[in-house]
């Protein structure tokens, strides 16, 4: 299939992509600025290297995958389920605490929510991979 | 041959009837519906001459024919990844990939995740425009 590119104003890639309702030539006039280029969707980044489509970089015709991009794009997702995940625990054990029905209940919430948030990170990374 | 009929209603043979604005004002003047996971794959569309991917969530829908006015408008629906409930969908208004992304030539989609904030592709995306 092919596909129009053009580095966009984030430094990224732009793919777009014709209904079939324009020819593909005068979709690359009418809806793409000037030095974009029509490619077949084959030389884009393919597999895993498709997941990272914020760290694409266009040279010429040519697509890569800017790594150290791509890494910060997964510290990024990984830090933001750490902290999602935190916070879902933190609630849980605060519900926890609040049924506690005994003392040894209250003490045996505190410690299992204390447990549960610290490897909260360990479940997230699991997440972003 | 191409020619204007003029009318105020418009009636079927059975004497039902409505007026021409219903008509005019009440059909869709776009739609598309696509995959937007990876390089994004038409299912189907009306007016829309392409969908650009401008960044993870992002897309831009360009119409074939411009609208009249910006003024329309815009229903839009996401169809998969349920961490996009609690997230937001809908028009895409930030001006930092693009710039006016709502126009008579186009107009932005953006899907967030829930969970990181982040823009989130969606399978199956849908836009219906109307003026």
């Amino acid at each position: 299939m092919q596909v129009i590119i053009h580095a966009n104003s984030n430094g990224g890639v732009s793919v777009t992509v014709p209904t079939g309702e324009l020819p593909i030539n005068e979709v690359l006039v009418k809806d793409c600025p000037a030095g974009a280029i029509i490619v077949d969707d084959s030389v884009l980044p393919q597999g895993a290297d498709a997941q990272f489509f914020d760290a694409w970089e266009l040279s010429g015709s040519t697509v890569t995958v800017n790594f150290e991009k791509a890494k910060a794009i997964k510290l990024a997702q990984f830090n933001a389920n750490a902290v999602a995940e935190a916070q879902k625990r933190q609630l849980n054990t605060l519900a926890a605490i609040d049924n506690a029905v005994s003392d040894a209940d209250f003490t045996a919430s505190l410690v299992a929510g204390r447990t549960a948030i610290a490897s909260a990170t360990t479940t997230a990374q699991l997440v972003a991979i | 041959m191409a020619g204007t009929i003029v009318a105020d209603t418009i009636q079927d043979g059975a004497g039902n009837s409505t007026a021409m604005d219903n008509a005019i004002y009440g059909s869709a003047k776009a739609y598309v519906n696509y995959n937007g996971t990876g390089t994004p794959a038409i299912n189907g569309s009306y007016n829309v001459s392409s969908v650009t991917r401008s960044g993870t969530g992002i897309y831009i829908v360009n119409f074939t024919n411009a609208m009249s006015d910006a003024k329309y408008a815009v229903a839009i629906t996401g169809g998969c990844y349920l961490s996009v409930l609690g997230g937001f969908l809908g028009e895409y208004t930030t001006s930092s990939t693009t710039p006016n992304q709502r126009s008579t030539t186009s107009v932005g989609m953006f899907f967030q995740s829930g969970t990181s904030g982040a823009g989130q592709d969606n399978c199956t995306a849908s836009l219906v425009v109307y003026r």
